[in-house]
């Protein structure tokens, strides 16, 4: 049954104590209903909402994000919710529940946020939609999904936390999937098997890995160490590597430094630690290079380090962006390309999992 | 810098998207001075933060003021609360510079301390030299570094040198300026900048323009009646007084901004969007401007300087009441234009631009005003909020692109009238643009002067304003106007525009 679409009193707040968050304008809740209710719901919430301007949509994208029967949307889709006025889109939350009732539960906010650039603006609205799909139905969401992609812009499938499956139908509509092997591959045992899924996956269209994203400072300044032309020849002459972090990380940026630096595993190591950290020696005639890329327990930076047996040295640190899902997703969105550096890192780190 | 034979940095793939100035030291003249310290070392910071800096990196301060290398690094820290991690690793490699420019020892310092970096650091002997100094200092410092050589680094690395308008105060001091600092530099090593082209929604114009297939059939004396810019501030001269004295918005805005905006609405199509492609054909469109003659200036142009008044709630001073300012100055403060373009595209479409201060709002605007429909269909009644199509362009702020059409109003009878559809970059783009001198300080490091204005197009633009600046210093000069701060302007600079049948628009 489907309610009237309400107008919401005060600002619902998107992110506690942040004026700048979006906040819902409108909303529409609707439980055992047909599709074509939920699809109907959608203009009138901006219809309803046309004397503070939402009769313009601004939207960038549809993302389509698949939970667990057991997760809250809410919670589950705030990073995207938080993302506003950055990358306005369609946002479409699927909790598929094949035990359960067969019937569609929807809710739909329409949310407005302040623009984000200097010197002021229109406002941006943009939907969400909470999509409960109960029995038979939940394992057909493809059929479910195409009706609220907006024509003509990408539609991104955000797997927070499990890797989708190659053979699913959903996939067929996605021009780009958002993963994160830190999350999804926890188990160590599991890398090698994982990893040639995502490779299987990237096969059909571009795999933007979080994880890969949030390592970005480490390589940035690991390359960056070998920009002065003098330096450049240590490059091929390395004498050893070693890689410290988590499992997943960790590996990931050793398959990298494998990969690109065409190295053997046994001049390869790695270990457990907190933080990323990775160390390259490389020596270059008579001389030796030094190069050390790490983050310090503690702090939001990451450090490198080049040093060279005649004396020069320089380094460089980079800050780290805030840690929230939010942050790396609007890095992972801003770029959704096939990456072939990531899918070689990832072969060479499953071949060394295995 | 020889590359020849430099292996690639396999390390690097898939993040070289981006363009990261090489390793080099960034040699900033005026070092203890306020754009210096306003502008240039945050853009470097926020540079830094992006990691678009090298690791190989300093910045070397020079200026008169005695200081130590100390002092210095504080300044630098100073001008960035809030920094990066990485500000400090510049910061530690930054050193400073006290001389004065007329003395060859300055030099001489310079030249030792960034041989110095070079081998500490691995700056490669690639130097970029930025001007923040007073316009005076540019041939002397020039010749100075050429005179130690410093204008062609021994170790084979580049050297830029970078200045910022105004490039003359006329037509021969920026032929004289011009000559000074050939003798030293080549063109390909002078970066000039005009901070207008720096900013984002400046350059897409050229994206508007030559990316989509759809604009650029009606950008022509075809379908546009005329064509108005816009560049309006609602601040007076602030502490400027004395130098705004010496400049007026003629040089102050028109000869360059103005002219800027100007030639990427009017150039042709260029062949590459690269550095000569785009600005052969930016001298191309200022050079099809019309150059009045000095007994037209009066018909096409207006002058004027702000009275008291009202700006955004505010009571302000006459200009003439402004600190520094004579209390008979002749200089303008508003000038409205008119040009004519002599060439297939634009023949026949009147170009009005106006600038000024204590305008209402501050807002920087391009409008193609398109012609009518050649038949009205509709009976006039039916129609009567209905204007022509309008293309604008919103440079500054709220950046983004409106267009205005008809639409039917809903409901039984067919009334038409004007509609907006609304184009804002930041409800579009994830992230904020990169501030003028961000871009600009990275351009001239990495070494595209795409964004910089070449010798030619400097002398085409004055050789368009020259002609004002002459009648205005005949001794039978047109009138200074009158207009009260926070009205878009002097009654003259309407007629100017509604002899032609047109309006200003109201932006």
């Amino acid at each position: 049954m489907a309610d009237a679409v309400t107008e919401l009193p005060a600002p619902e707040r998107a992110v506690a104590g942040d004026p700048e968050a979006p906040h819902a304008v409108q909303t529409w809740e609707g439980r055992g209903v047909g599709l074509g209710e939920v699809i109907a719901a959608l203009p009138e919430l901006r219809r309803q909402a046309s004397g503070r301007g939402a009769g313009t949509r601004t939207a960038v994208m549809t993302i389509v994000m698949v939970i667990k029967p057991d997760d809250d949307p809410e919670v589950v889709a705030a990073p995207i919710r938080a993302l506003g006025a950055h990358h306005p889109c369609r946002a479409l939350v699927l909790r598929p529940d094949l035990d359960s009732t067969p019937v569609i539960d929807a809710r739909e906010f329409l949310w407005q946020a302040e623009p984000v650039a200097s010197g002021g603006g229109h406002p941006v609205f943009f939907e969400e939609l909470y999509l409960h799909v109960g029995g038979q139905a939940a394992s057909h969401l493809s059929s479910i999904v195409g009706p609220f992609v907006l024509a003509d812009l990408p539609v991104v499938m955000w797997f927070p936390d499990a890797l989708p499956d190659p053979a699913d139908p959903l996939l067929r509509l996605a021009s780009a999937l958002v993963v994160d092997t830190r999350v999804a591959v926890d188990d160590r045992g599991a890398i090698a098997h994982s990893y040639r899924t995502l490779l299987e996956l990237a096969n059909h269209q571009p795999v933007v890995d979080l994880s890969w994203v949030r390592l970005q400072p480490w390589r940035e300044l690991l390359a960056g160490l070998f920009e002065p032309e003098h330096i450049r020849p240590f490059l091929q002459c390395v004498r050893s590597v070693s890689v410290s972090g988590k499992p997943g990380p960790r590996h990931i940026l050793a398959g990298w430094l494998m990969a690109e630096l065409d190295l053997r595993a046994r001049e390869l190591a790695m270990s457990d630690s907190k933080h990323v950290e990775i160390n390259l020696e490389a020596v270059c005639g008579s001389e030796e290079g030094v190069f050390q890329v790490r983050r310090d327990d503690g702090t939001r930076a990451v450090w490198a380090k080049a040093s060279l047996s005649n004396g020069m040295s320089h380094s460089q640190a980079l800050p780290l962006p805030d840690d929230s899902l939010t942050s790396a997703l609007s890095a992972a969105i801003s770029n959704l390309r096939a990456d072939r550096v990531w899918e070689r890192a990832l072969a060479a780190a499953a071949a060394l999992a295995s | 810098m020889s590359t020849g034979t430099l292996p690639a940095n396999p390390l690097a793939e898939g993040l070289d998207s981006v363009r990261r100035a090489p390793p080099g030291v960034l040699v900033v003249f005026g070092a203890s001075g306020d754009l210096t310290h306003r502008k240039l070392l945050p853009a470097l910071e926020r540079l830094s933060r992006r990691r678009l800096l090298p690791a190989a990196f300093a910045v070397v301060g020079v200026a008169r003021t005695d200081m130590s290398d100390d002092s210095f690094r504080d300044i630098m820290a100073d001008a960035v609360p809030g920094a990066g991690p990485g500000w400090a690793e510049i910061i530690k490699n930054s050193v400073y510079i006290s001389g004065d420019y007329s003395d060859p020892d300055t030099f001489l310092k310079l030249k030792a301390r960034l041989e110095e970096l070079d081998e500490a650091l691995g700056t490669e002997s690639n130097r970029t030299y930025y001007l923040a100094t007073v316009p005076d200092v540019f041939a002397e410092v020039a010749w100075a570094l050429g005179k130690v050589g410093l204008n062609r680094p021994e170790g084979g690395g580049f050297a830029r040198l970078v200045i910022e308008k105004p490039f003359g105060r006329d037509l021969e001091t920026a032929r004289g300026l011009d000559a000074a600092l050939h003798e030293v530099f080549d063109e390909d090593q002078i970066y000039r900048i005009d901070h207008y082209l720096g900013k984002e929604t400046v350059q897409n114009v050229l994206a508007l323009r030559f990316a989509n297939a759809i604009f650029e059939p009606l950008w022509s004396r075809n379908y546009i009646d005329h064509v108005q810019i816009t560049v309006a501030e609602t601040i007076g001269v602030e502490k400027r007084g004395s130098f705004y004295e010496k400049a007026g918005a003629l040089r102050d805005i028109v000869q360059n901004h103005v002219m800027q905006v100007l030639s990427l609405t009017l150039m042709e199509p260029p062949g590459s969007i690269d550095a000569e492609g785009i600005r052969d054909e930016k001298v191309k469109a200022l050079r099809s401007v019309v150059i009045p003659s000095v007994d037209e200036v009066a018909n096409m142009s207006v002058r004027a300087q702000y009275d008291s008044g009202w700006v955004e709630g505010n009571a302000v001073p006459g200009y003439r009441q402004e600190e520094g300012v004579s209390r008979s100055s002749q200089t303008e403060t508003y000038v409205a234009l008119k040009l004519l373009v002599d060439n297939w595209r634009w023949a026949g479409v009147p170009i009005y631009a106006r600038t000024g201060k204590r305008l209402p709002k501050r807002v920087t605007e391009v409008a193609l005003q398109f012609k009518a429909v050649p038949h009205l269909a509709f009976p006039k009644a039916a129609a009567t909020g209905l204007n022509p199509n309008a293309l604008v362009l919103r440079i500054q702020p709220d950046e983004g692109v409106t267009l205005r059409f008809g639409a039917k109003v809903p409901g039984q009878a067919f009334m038409v009238r004007d509609v907006l559809m609304d184009f804002s970059y930041g409800a579009a783009f994830l992230e904020e643009p990169p501030d003028a001198y961000e871009r600009l300080l990275l351009d001239a490091m990495v070494g595209d002067p795409t964004l910089f204005i070449r010798s030619d197009e400097v002398d085409t633009a004055w050789k368009i304003v020259q002609p004002l600046l002459d009648a205005w210093a005949s001794d039978d000069p047109p009138p200074v106007a009158g207009y009260a701060a926070g009205t878009w302007g002097p009654r003259q600079a309407d007629t100017l525009i509604e002899r032609d049948g047109r309006r200003w628009r109201t932006p």
